[in-house]
């Protein structure tokens, strides 16, 4: 066995599949070749009104091309079955579902120590505390939290990833974002809207804000999603509608297309 | 006689190039898991109206070496969940273990009681994955959970190394996920189908899909194990072969047949 | 020779001049007054009952179980104090998985009752602690067939070198008991508690060293003995409980399980027959 090798070796190596061998190794450390984060797609937004708030998301799950599945719900109530908040996540699936988990036990554990529902107010300063303390090694989700505030008014926060937040009139996240936030910021916030024949340039008065009804903001938001459905292929599937009232939380389900 | 590594086996520098010991580093940070080394391909699974169907092939790769040729990828877990694996085999052998010492666990006190439903393991194994992926050290797998959840309804879901989880009538881990996943949906497009679906369509379905992976995918095998799970419990097959492949469409395709270049 | 200990059997690890451990005499006290707990060891099985004595009238009826699973493959029956049963019980279940996580395979019987033989033993040496007050009888089945180790890969050589011989066998039923000195052996048939004396006597007539006994027979058995065991405490009422293991091909596929209730209910009801035919017998005698 040893005498194959008691000679030199040849200089070049003999015609294997690859005519180039490496001749030198490789400089440096190894990388790490793991990447905890992956983005699931999809698209989420809330809107609110005098006396109620709609959170809504599609329903699809991806990974790169591929779809997952075609019902994987973004929208989570948090706090028990007689809760009246809801939590919306968009983006790294396992962040949210974690995520989700955590609030939803904080706002349990909440009732149970002091005998009374958590306020949104609350609870939405609380999950900004939970993003933040995770800064360094962050939940990978844009978050929208909507309920009823004290006076009974819809009320809507929403967040980035590492939890600064602000309470808004309407915000849509996720991967169609840039498609339907400047649609809301039309139709919800009256932005480039003027009252007719009011005048020119600076004198072009701004229509004025008014707190939409339910029945128009639930059209506004299948308007938003059917569009971006056809501008963005993360999206699509199903659109599931979570409707907060001070009767509760309605669910709505409606197909979106599956292309 | 001679004392050169060359002539013990080691891969000679000239004809492998450079042997690469950065690997083999004893400084630095500790390492994880940077990449899975044998590892096995796709795992599919269909529900039907009384159960669920998954199946998964028999192969473990090392690269492009078909390593191990007789690997079963599908684990029993009791009478209602199967467990399918893709991905780093030693991490599923190291979760195979981990079920198991669950299982004894769960049988403890001898009163029969009812058995650890499908989607009671999913939500074990989601967090065994996701703490692992948050420690940095993931256990490289996707893993697909089928059986009956605690209401005796058929249940099928996924879980991966990223702790990221989901639930479809049709699932599909790997190069499936490409070209079985639509295969699948044709039969089986929601839950409604689902409910239709009689087990020897699914059955069918599932076969016809190894066939289809076995034609595409380079690192696939045709021997599979399948399992179907109904109330009745699980029938676990191991070694199946692949029946009535047809390679016609290979005749085309510059490089398969006659046609060298 | 006095059976007080005179001044020897205040400490634990202390002999008395005449060789004797009166602490461990002391725990065998405790365990002969505990309910009277069998196995038997079947050519195709183990079974173990236990005469579950009823000390409250709350207690759920068939709730409570005592007997235990320690590894798929091995149960725990014993007699005593229940809470040194369980702390024993819980020690073997950390054995079983440590062998596991070891050697990737099942722990067999015999290695299992050795080192909760050692285990007990330990309680004998130091002041610090107490024996246990139980006698505890373990049962198993160790597979006969080539075990694949834990979440193997593949199935080995089919033909040629790889270490396997054909058609092998090895394995099968096992039963140990061991008692508060750890003193331990294997036994065909094992009876421990108030009643054991008569068990063992029943136990003694079935000729369990010829393996003729199968495991449904031994569950009859076992109920039977148990029943007459109990005559003697009569005024007491009391549960039976019965767990079982058989072979891969038998009615529990090599796993420790509960009798069916239909099964035991069956036993329960041949044992009374038995037992009022044993009395009508002697009332017939009387009569004569």
């Amino acid at each position: 066995m040893g005498s194959i090798f008691t000679a030199a070796p040849p200089q070049s190596g003999p015609g294997y599949s690859f005519k180039q061998t490496p001749t030198t190794v490789p400089e440096g450390t190894r990388q790490h070749g793991f990447y905890p984060y992956t983005d699931n797609g999809g698209s989420t937004l809330g809107i609110t009104g005098a006396d109620f708030a709609i959170l809504a998301g599609d329903t699809r799950s991806t990974s790169g091309y591929n779809i997952n599945t075609r019902f994987a719900p973004k929208l989570f109530k948090v706090g028990g079955a007689d809760s009246r908040i809801v939590l919306s996540v968009v983006g790294f699936a396992a962040d949210g579902l974690a995520l989700k988990e955590r609030l939803d036990t904080i706002v349990k554990m909440y009732r149970y120590q002091h005998g009374k529902p958590m306020s949104v107010a609350a609870c939405a300063q609380r999950l900004s505390h939970i993003l933040y303390q995770k800064r360094f090694f962050p939940y990978y989700v844009t978050a929208i939290l909507g309920g009823l505030d004290e006076e009974g008014k819809g009320a809507l926060y929403s967040y980035d990833p590492v939890g600064s937040y602000e309470r808004e009139q309407c915000r849509a996240a996720g991967a169609a974002a840039s498609l339907i936030m400047p649609f809301l910021d039309n139709q919800v916030n009256y932005k480039n809207q003027y009252v007719l024949g009011s005048g020119e340039g600076h004198a072009l008065q701004a229509r004025e804000r008014e707190l939409l009804p339910r029945k128009d903001v639930e059209e506004l938001v299948q308007d938003a999603f059917s569009s971006a459905v056809e501008r963005h292929i993360e999206v699509g599937d199903g659109l599931q509608m979570f409707i907060i009232t001070k009767d509760g939380i309605e669910e709505i389900y409606k197909p979106l297309k599956l292309d | 006689m001679n004392h050169l590594p060359q002539a013990w086996g080691r891969p000679r520098d000239d004809v492998y190039g450079p042997y690469n010991n950065s690997y083999l580093q004893t400084s630095g940070p500790s390492q994880h898991t940077q990449s899975p080394i044998v590892t096995g391909t796709s795992v599919l699974a269909i529900k039907f109206k009384d159960g669920v169907v998954i199946a998964a092939d028999n192969l473990a790769s090392y690269g492009s070496l078909a390593r191990f040729t007789d690997v079963k990828r599908l684990l029993r877990f009791n009478s209602r969940a199967v467990i399918g694996f893709g991905g780093d085999v030693s991490d599923m052998q190291y979760l195979t273990r981990l079920l198991s010492s669950l299982e004894i666990n769960e049988n403890y006190s001898v009163t029969s009681s009812t058995e650890l439903a499908a989607n009671n393991l999913h939500t074990y194994l989601h967090k065994v994955m996701y703490k692992r992926r948050s420690d940095f050290n993931p256990l490289w797998n996707q893993i697909l959970i089928a059986g009956l959840d605690v209401a005796d309804n058929p249940y099928l879901a996924s879980v991966d190394l990223l702790g990221t989880t989901f639930s479809s009538p049709t699932l599909a881990t790997g190069f499936g996920a490409h070209l079985a996943v639509p295969i699948m949906r044709r039969v089986c497009p929601d839950e409604e189908a689902a409910k239709e679906l009689t087990q020897e369509q699914a059955v069918e379905t599932v076969r016809e899909c190894m066939k289809v992976l076995f034609y595409r995918d380079a690192r696939s095998l045709d021997k599979y194990s399948i399992a179907v799970v109904t109330k009745e419990g699980v029938d676990l097959k191991h070694g199946e072969k692949l029946e009535k492949q047809s390679w016609a469409f290979a005749e085309g395709i510059r490089g398969y047949g006659t046609q060298v270049n | 020779m006095t059976s007080i200990g005179t001044g020897y059997d205040l400490s634990n690890s202390v002999f008395s001049p005449d060789g004797r451990n009166f602490q461990v005499e002391y725990a065998v006290k405790a365990v002969e007054n505990g309910g009277t707990a069998i196995g038997i060891r079947c050519k195709d099985g183990v079974v173990l009952a236990l005469e579950k004595l009823v000390v409250s009238k709350l207690l759920k009826h068939g709730a409570n179980k005592r007997i235990a699973t320690v590894d798929r493959n091995a149960g725990i029956v014993s007699s005593g104090l229940t809470p040194d049963g369980r702390h024993f019980v819980s020690r073997a279940r950390d054995e079983a998985a440590q062998w596991r996580k070891l050697y990737k395979a099942p722990i067999p019987t015999s290695s299992l009752a050795n080192r909760m033989g050692s285990y007990v033993q330990a309680y004998t040496l130091y002041s610090s602690v107490r024996p246990f007050g139980v006698t505890a009888i373990i049962g198993g089945w160790d597979a006969e067939d080539e075990l694949p180790v834990d979440g193997m890969v593949g199935s080995g050589p089919s033909v040629g070198s790889g270490g396997k011989q054909e058609g092998s066998k090895k394995g099968g039923p096992s039963l140990y008991m061991i008692e508060p000195s750890g003193l331990y052996w294997g036994y065909y048939g094992a009876a421990t508690g108030k009643g054991r004396q008569s068990a063992k006597s029943e136990l003694e007539k079935l000729d369990l060293a010829a393996g003729n006994l199968t495991l449904e027979e031994g569950v009859k058995e076992a109920a039977r003995i148990l029943y007459f065991a109990h005559e003697d405490s009569k005024d007491k009422e009391f549960e039976l409980e019965m767990t079982w293991i058989s072979s891969k091909d038998g009615p529990t596929k090599g796993r420790h399980e509960e009798v069916p209730k239909e099964l035991r209910e069956e036993a329960e009801r041949l044992a009374k027959k038995a037992l009022e035919g044993d009395e009508d017998d002697e009332d017939t005698k009387m009569e004569e």
